[in-house]
């Protein structure tokens, strides 16, 4: 194995020991697994003496007040809301308060609409699933068969995605600490050759992994909701510890000299004049060729001088990957950011000097930046007819560019497409050298000089650039777009309608309340609680606990812009950096382990409910209710036992090479079970005259309709990106087409007879 | 059970929990209707398309867009759900599943 040299790993402005955090956080996650355990242990004690079913899968229905609030703010937070999240607020900024504006109803929402009454239903039925009480309520089975399908189908993909994203999140946290790189280099090759994402993320999700499936099958429903409210209080006192040491660093950190005002004022001051920063290529070098491979690991910061400058004209880069100098080479390409503002120069300067002063190996402090590339497309025309075996585009050539309606001149730095020989049609990934946007005056001169080349290879004539990527924001960083991280809709990478254009901000209102209403996941919990004044309370507490933790989060990230600049390198790292820099500045280091273990902590409480609700689905909706009736209570025990820990080793062996675009099928699953299950549940409570037919169209036309926007945008060349009617996301379309296909069917078929209707929705005698 | 259902065991009154439950289902839906347009309304007209971001107007530090758009109401919010919670929500019965029956008659033997 080859020997690497490591930076030292922490690499923000306020460099730290790596040590004391890395013991942190492992020691928090020990403490932390080991209390997870030992809520199983007792959560299956529990199991003893209770009806096996209605114990395992729901909790015996007798969650009070702090658990049932708990478990379900905890489930509905899931690894999002403590990695994606705060790296939304830093990349986009303020906007990111209207983003997740809906959580002021979110509460009352889910828990309001259905859940005093999905929970008096699911106790006449005697239910215990979500297809259990459709099934039940309607008298039809095939109306059962249909929604544990449409869940094992949307719950199979996200749980695979849930192990990756927690999985994720620990090689995160942990990534920084020596001994776990340690660990990684110490696991055999065959280990890491499971997964196609390296050895490090196969040791996280085993690791990940079998905690959860552990503590969920051998705790059940018990276990998994306290492991939540654990979790839940984890996520709370997270959020109160960080408020105001964020707010009080991130003022101390901003220069006098760049504003007189103070506390929050003086933050959004300075964020006021942030630009986005550039993507590009960066080309690294040493002052000799190493001798052996050495590493450079992500957020290392760089300037275009290989020394701290202090003046304006200073560029200062931060690399986004892990980067290898192998032995023998001096130059090394690495994507990487250019920080744009001048304040945010002058702080990642600071941040730079920093680095250096700690740099043991001398390794980072003699880097130097010799080439600045773009990326680009070089297209050969389909009708050339020229010889194309002379066509050589070596570094220099130059090649126009046809952007909005201007031609310019772009220079070739290298062909990155593996070809063996040049075609007509073809499309060529490409580097180009930096491509400043010029005056037009200058463009004049560039075409002389293009024009000249042609004469001396006349057969580059017709070959052109067919994209390029300067790699400034599409939206953000014109001169008249200073001030986006105050201002919706917000800086964007790609898109030039900025981040959240208003049709997207009400699309977040439907997603967030009325979606999550409509989550499978959260109508179990409304199962599960004891009594109605357990349930007022609940709500609550709900409201009051998302508000201490979601419109603070907004803060601490927005300040930590001021505090860390140069993250949007590394953005899903920002809540841990966070963490570590606001806790070890205030000399309490080891505080940081608490404050990362509540993203992990997010993460879990999500995949266990997921994990619960296929097996119950399996064991109760398709085992107990269609196949054996008569099931013994050993056998159902037996069963729910296997099916939770297959189904787990399943989705973690899935997760071992996860498909492709991932996270747009959590987005995809989340949203199209709302589609499909909101108008049956909220007809079948609600509406007496409502039918099985009527439901069940409105579950098919539902997941239909929201389907059907993500087939058209994938005919449409989009990928995963759905078709957006009028902008509105197909959330919107879904439950409009799911409540209006529902409510035709319904009336134009027979309604229900009353002996069904006098059950659901009339007082029942006493005696 | 659904096996000894029969008709006659029910009276001509709707179930008062499923009543009350409807009406504070249709409270709760006006409310996040009302906290959309609030919301959306308020953030487009003075969140969208400002002219000097730099001289951006603040309120407790925050942009006043957010904090009026989405800080205040959220408080509101927060006011509506409590009183929500303790003033206008009903209590009422939920029944007792078939489960929670064996469960009761399982302590009673065990008692």
């Amino acid at each position: 194995m080859a020997h690497h040299t490591f930076i030292s790993s922490m690499k923000d402005n306020f460099l730290l020991a790596a040590a004391e955090p890395g013991n942190s956080v492992l020691f928090t996650f020990l403490i932390y697994i080991l209390g997870v355990f030992v809520i199983a242990w007792l959560s299956n004690k529990l199991l003893q003496n209770r009806n096996f079913l209605s114990e395992y899968f729901l909790g015996s229905r007798g969650l009070g007040v702090w658990a049932f609030a708990l478990t379900l703010a905890a489930t509905s937070s899931s690894g999002g809301s403590f990695m994606g999240f705060p790296a939304k607020i830093y990349t986009h900024g303020w906007v990111l308060a209207l983003w997740i504006g809906s959580y002021m109803v979110v509460p009352i929402c889910i828990m309001g609409l259905l859940g005093k009454r999905i929970n008096q239903v699911a106790r006449i039925s005697g239910a215990i699933t979500v297809p259990d009480i459709l099934r039940d309520r309607f008298n039809n089975v095939s109306f059962g068969l249909v929604s544990v399908a449409l869940i094992i189908f949307f719950m199979t993909f996200n749980l695979v995605a849930q192990f990756k994203a927690g999985s994720e999140i620990l090689r995160t946290l942990l990534g920084p600490i020596d001994a776990f790189n340690s660990a990684v280099a110490a696991l055999p090759e065959w280990f890491g050759n499971f997964s196609g994402l390296g050895a490090d993320y196969m040791l996280c999700l085993v690791v990940f992994g079998v905690a959860v499936i552990v503590y969920t099958t051998y705790g059940g429903f018990h276990a998994v909701v306290w492991t939540d409210v654990m979790q839940g209080i984890v996520m709370l006192v997270g959020v109160i510890i960080m408020l105001p040491l964020a707010i009080n660093q991130a003022t101390d950190a901003i220069d006098s000299s760049d504003s007189s005002k103070t506390g929050m004022a003086a933050v959004t001051e300075e964020m006021a004049k942030m630009v986005p920063p550039r993507y590009v290529t960066i080309g690294l070098s040493l002052p000799e060729s190493p001798t052996e491979d050495v590493q450079i690991p992500p957020g290392t910061w760089v300037s275009s001088q290989g020394k701290v400058p202090h003046g304006k004209s200073g560029r200062v880069f931060r690399t986004k990957q892990r980067n290898v100098f192998s032995a023998g080479a001096p130059v090394s390409l690495v994507e990487a950011i250019e920080i744009i503002s001048p304040s945010d120069k002058r702080r990642s300067f600071k941040a730079m000097e920093s680095q250096n002063k700690n740099d043991a190996d001398g390794v980072a402090s003699n880097l130097e930046v010799r080439l600045v590339l773009n990326n680009a497309k070089v297209r050969i025309p389909s009708d050339y007819v020229g010889d194309l075996s002379k066509v050589e585009l070596k570094t220099g050539t130059l090649l126009p560019w046809e952007d909005q309606g201007t031609q310019r001149i772009a220079n070739l730095y290298a062909i990155t497409s593996e070809v063996e020989s040049l075609k007509a049609g073809d499309e060529l990934d490409a580097y180009v050298f930096d491509f400043i946007r010029t005056e037009d005056s200058f463009l004049e001169m560039e075409q002389n000089v293009y024009r000249s080349s042609l004469t001396e290879f006349p057969q580059l004539e017709g070959i052109e650039i067919s994209s390029l990527d300067d790699g400034y924001y599409a939206y953000g960083a014109a001169d008249e777009e200073i001030g986006s991280f105050v201002t919706a809709p917000g800086p964007h990478r790609d898109s030039t309608s900025g981040f959240l254009p208003l049709s997207l901000a009400i699309s977040f209102f439907f997603m967030w309340a009325i979606s999550g209403t409509g989550q499978p996941s959260n109508m179990v919990r409304l199962m599960a609680f004891k009594d109605t004044m357990t349930l007022r309370r609940s709500i609550f507490t709900v409201a009051m606990y998302y508000t201490m933790i979601y419109f603070p989060l907004v803060i601490i990230f927005c300040c930590a812009r001021i505090l860390l600049p140069g993250m949007e390198a590394e953005a899903d790292r920002i809540m841990p950096q966070m963490a570590v820099t606001l806790t070890t500045n205030v000399g309490m280091g080891w505080l940081a382990g608490l404050l990362i273990a509540a993203p992990f902590a997010a993460v879990m409480s999500t995949v266990d409910s997921f994990l619960l609700m296929i097996s119950s689905a399996l064991v109760r909706d398709i085992y107990q209710r269609n196949m054996n009736p008569d099931a013994t209570e050993k056998q159902i025990k037996k069963l729910s036992y296997i099916f939770t820990l297959v189904v787990g080793l399943g989705a973690l062996i899935g997760a071992m090479n996860p498909p492709e675009f991932l996270q747009d099928i959590i987005v995809y699953t989340g949203s199209g079970l709302a589609a499909a299950f909101l108008a049956p549940v909220v007809y079948a409570l609600y509406w007496p005259r409502s039918n099985h037919q009527g439901c069940i169209a409105a579950m098919i036309g539902g997941f239909g309709a929201h389907l059907s926007l993500y087939i058209i945008g994938f005919i449409n060349g989009e990928g995963f990106t759905p078709y957006r009617p009028l902008e509105l996301d197909p959330i919107i379309i879904g439950l409009f087409g799911s409540f209006i296909i529902g409510f035709i069917v319904t009336l134009k078929t027979a309604p229900p007879s009353d002996k069904v209707v006098k059950k659901y929705f009339y007082k029942k005698l006493e005696g | 059970m659904a096996s000894d259902l029969d008709r006659d065991q029910y009276s001509s009154e709707p179930d008062p929990t499923f009543v009350n439950s409807r009406r504070e289902a249709i409270v709760i839906f006006c409310t996040w209707f009302v906290a959309l347009i609030w919301a959306v309304t308020y953030c487009k007209i003075n969140g969208y398309d400002i002219e000097d971001p730099a001289n951006i107007p603040t309120t407790l530090g925050m942009p006043s867009w957010v904090v009026w758009g989405i800080a205040a109401p959220w408080l509101a919010a927060d006011l509506f759900t409590t009183w929500f919670c303790f003033c206008f929500m009903k209590d009422d019965e939920l029944g007792i599943a078939g489960d929670e029956e064996h469960l009761e008659h399982a302590v009673e033997v065990d008692g």
